[in-house]
């Protein structure tokens, strides 16, 4: 009850920060968008010079993945652990650290204002491009049920793996490699470049083996409808698997982290 | 009759604020529509500076010192009025007008924070067009005067608060600016710094004959280096004149102090009792009644008393009065004040 | 301009020497460099493990293509991504108070003061990818192709600059605009493709609003040897034209900072 009252006070605090940088808040929606735009516009071009259509895929169909890649990139997004390292490097974690919450519950408030003042102009410009380029949903009632579930499983896992890899900068100042390591991970793994069916077996065997895919491909791949009830469910379960692991993960790396920093004495 | 360095006529800067409001549906509201209002910061002002002056700036915080500075210097706009800083308007900032001046912040550094300072002001070096010769004449006299031989080759975020404030005047002064503007130069400093700083700019002012304004919260900068002081409250000159004069003017009343023989008297017959430890007894009495209130002390008192003394109040006290807008006795004392407010 | 080199190479002088403390920072940046353009190659060929041909591009061009990818931005990593990402951080700072008082063109000093020498790598992984798509082309390559590739990618690159300067620009209105830069790198995003890929209204907004477009898919044309005499003219009068047009948003940026209109 405590951690409701102080989700409250937190979130009007964020509302009220999102008040000051509304126009950023619209410029950073822009992320989810771009890339799935860039790679549908390569896709289509694809698929008009081949005849309409590409390993089955038409035109529609790639409007459908990365309107639905949009949408997940959109609600999956994680940047709070940026500011973690940030914190830090100059020493400020420690007045976060002598009060009575985690550190985490104020990147999770912060990560839902943000998605929750976004979202309507972001369904806005999708509904527009669903219009304009004709999209295909193979949807059926089970998906959306199902996508439910499975959004909220890939926005956890990726929030707590970027966590996992912000604890790193207890041990190491340059973070850049590590951060550049995780997103081109997830852009060459997770979906980014083509619906999972398109790329090479090889490339495909990997990415169902790595977490990647499980943050952003796999409720895609729901939300369309290309999925059967078994392998939605069998996608749901595994990244259930991956988020206890890497909140285990997570949780003995921020508690030897911790150790750590207070033996530096920072 | 030499020119004024600093003019300033009828100076005004009112800012647009946005209103921010607390609360969640006010939150919601602003997402779409902001309030505004305006904040005069300051509210017509006139004075000038003449070359070589030391001229203290003093006022509360938001009474328009800093925005006042910025004009001068030429990073803000007025809205209206006008100034000459060196015979150029200084916001149309020409180079040849940046090139005479300088702005020190004491809460800010233009050094670059991962290479030694050396380094920085060879940039600047650059940045002003200093002859080779000029530059090593300027850095070897400031690198004395401030002692910073072991500074300049570390990394500016290695030095402490008080060597890098040394260092960043030295950025500064590279140039040898005719006209420097101080803000809160001393700030965060420890006491002995401080003082090192104010003995260095008043060897600034000797040396190179250049005009500064400063402002500062440590009245000791004020007493140590200027004779002149402007105070500025709400973005209104309250004083503008001698920093001896400023208690006379600004304080009604006086300070009256008995030492007396034989133990404690009640003194507070003659005036409020201030203090009085060890039969050091101190009174203040409105200024019109000073002459006649020592005289009556010596009247009645006679043998006991062993010595006495009349005095200005302390000019911190007097300028906090001044700020906090009290009454400075116990008749009358709003009356004088406006009555000083020009 | 003697003063303005003269200044510059103090900025280079110094930069370089704080960069060789951080040696190890220079082979992560190889390391980084290699991920990032090993996996859009990846995405390449992806692609091409589809078609052969993307809108008339061959796999070759397009390789080719993605080198002047890099090599864009290469050129505005080291000088102009670093000087405002500190120029916004001195704006919300109050820094920036200094650098308007300095005798000098402050456009200049805000967009060249930082350099980040560690990105030269990205120059030379954008040659040598550009070399390897023109080897596997097998065209051979004149020096006047050369030449007009130079200019090309010179205007290009001067239109990111303007673009990104606009961007930075908006900091004088709006305080917490640290991750425009950020957005702007999404935005590039789009340069990995040519830009007659894209749909009408999005190749429009790529040959002006956001130039990354025109700024890499001109190049790519010009050394492969398919830039028409048209293109080439519209790009250099696009250049000129955003240059300018971010010089005065910038004077009106700062013209604001200082309250000078209302």
């Amino acid at each position: 009850m405590k951690l409701l009252a102080t989700y409250r006070a937190l979130l009007v605090a964020q509302l009220q920060q999102a008040a000051q940088y509304r126009i950023q808040a619209l410029l950073w929606m822009l992320f989810a968008i771009i890339r799935p735009v860039i790679f549908l516009a390569a896709w289509a071009a694809v698929a008009s010079t081949q005849g309409g259509s590409v390993g089955g895929f038409s035109v529609g169909d790639f409007t459908t993945y990365f309107v639905c890649l949009t949408l997940v990139t959109h609600l999956t997004m994680a940047w709070n652990s940026h500011e973690f390292e940030f914190e830090i490097r100059q020493g400020r974690l420690s007045p976060k650290l002598l009060r009575p919450l985690h550190p985490l519950h104020y990147s999770i408030v912060d990560n839902a204002v943000f998605k929750l003042t976004t979202i309507l102009p972001l369904s806005a410009v999708l509904v527009g491009v669903v219009l304009t380029f004709g999209a295909r949903f193979d949807t059926q009632p089970f998906h959306v049920l199902l996508f439910v579930p499975s959004v909220f499983l890939a926005a956890e896992l990726a929030f707590m793996f970027t966590w996992l890899i912000a604890t790193l900068a207890f041990w190491v100042t340059r973070m850049r490699t590590a951060n550049t390591l995780f997103m081109r991970a997830s852009f060459i793994f997770a979906g980014q470049i083509a619906p999972i069916s398109l790329v090479p077996d090889w490339l495909q065997a990997i990415s169902y083996a790595l977490p990647f895919w499980y943050m952003l491909g796999a409720p895609t791949e729901i939300l369309r409808g290309s999925t059967t009830l078994t392998s939605s469910l069998l996608i749901i379960g595994a990244q259930a698997v991956w988020l206890g692991l890497t909140y285990v993960a997570f949780t003995f790396a921020w508690r030897s982290g911790l150790r750590q920093y207070s033996a530096v004495g920072a | 009759m030499t020119a004024p360095v600093v003019s300033v006529r009828d100076l005004k800067k009112i800012y647009r604020v946005h209103e921010r409001e607390t609360g969640l549906g006010a939150t919601f509201r602003s997402l779409v529509k902001r309030r505004y209002k305006d904040v005069p910061a300051v509210a017509g002002i006139d004075f000038g500076i003449e070359p070589g002056e030391v001229v203290g700036f003093l006022g509360p915080n938001g009474a328009g010192k800093t925005t006042t500075l910025k004009m001068l210097s030429g990073l803000l706009f007025p809205t209206g009025g006008e100034a000459q800083v060196l015979g150029h308007v200084p916001w149309r900032r020409e180079d040849r007008f940046l090139r005479r001046m300088t702005l020190l912040m004491g809460n800010r550094t233009q050094l670059v924070w991962d290479i030694p300072a050396a380094d920085s002001f060879l940039v600047l070096k650059e940045i002003y067009a200093i002859g080779d010769a000029q530059y090593k004449g300027t850095l070897d006299e400031l690198t004395e005067l401030l002692e910073l031989a072991p500074l300049l080759h570390k990394p500016v975020r290695q030095l402490s608060l008080g060597e890098r404030m040394k260092v960043e005047f030295a950025a500064g002064l590279l140039h040898r600016p005719e006209v420097v503007f101080l803000d809160e130069p001393t700030l965060g400093l420890d006491v002995s710094m401080q003082a090192r700083i104010r003995t260095f700019i008043r060897e600034l002012n000797r040396r190179s004959g250049a005009t500064i304004l400063l402002t500062s919260h440590y009245m000791d900068d004020i007493v140590a280096l200027c004779r002149r002081v402007i105070v500025i409250h709400h973005g209104r000159i309250l004083y503008d004149g001698a920093l001896a004069d400023l208690a006379e003017r600004m304080a009604p009343y006086k300070l009256v102090g008995a030492t007396l023989r034989g133990g404690a008297r009640d003194l507070s017959a003659y005036g409020q009792v201030v203090s009085d430890v060890g039969g050091q007894v101190k009174i203040r009495v409105p200024r019109a009644q000073a002459a006649e209130t020592t005289a009556r002390l010596v009247r009645d008192l006679g043998e006991s008393l062993a010595d006495l003394s009349l005095e200005d109040p302390p000019i911190e006290e007097v300028i906090d009065r001044v700020f906090s807008g009290e009454q400075l006795d116990g008749t009358g004392g709003q009356r004088e004040l406006a009555g000083v407010a020009r | 301009m003697g003063r303005y080199l003269r200044i510059f190479r103090s900025f280079l002088s110094t930069e370089f020497q704080f960069e060789m403390e951080y040696r190890t920072n220079f082979f992560m940046g190889i390391f980084e460099m290699l991920l990032v353009v090993g996996t859009s190659l990846a995405a390449v060929l992806v692609i091409f493990s589809h078609t052969g041909s993307l809108n008339g591009w061959s796999l070759p061009q397009m390789v080719a293509l993605t080198g002047v990818y890099y090599l864009v931005q290469g050129g505005v990593n080291i000088v102009f991504s670093p000087s405002f990402e500190r120029l916004m951080e001195h704006v919300r700072q109050g820094t920036l108070d200094f650098t308007l008082l300095k005798p000098a063109s402050a456009q200049f000093l805000v967009s060249t003061r930082h350099l980040s020498l560690v990105r030269v790598v990205d120059l030379f992984m954008g040659v040598g990818v550009m070399s390897a798509g023109l080897v596997m082309l097998g065209n051979s390559v004149t020096l006047g192709s050369v030449l007009v590739f130079l200019v090309t990618l010179v205007a290009g690159i001067a239109c990111v600059y303007a673009l990104l300067l606009t961007l930075v620009t908006l900091a004088f209105w709006f305080v917490r605009i640290e991750n425009l830069l950020a957005i702007f790198w999404a935005f590039t995003d789009a340069g990995r493709f040519p830009i007659d890929v894209y749909p009408g209204w999005l190749r429009l907004t790529l040959a002006t609003v956001v130039p990354i477009g025109i700024a890499v898919t001109v190049p790519a044309e010009a050394i492969s040897g398919r830039l028409s005499p048209e293109s080439l003219a519209a790009m250099l009068a696009g250049t000129i034209f955003s240059v300018v047009f971010a010089t005065w948003f910038w004077r009106r940026g700062l013209k604001s900072y200082t309250g000078a209109s209302a």
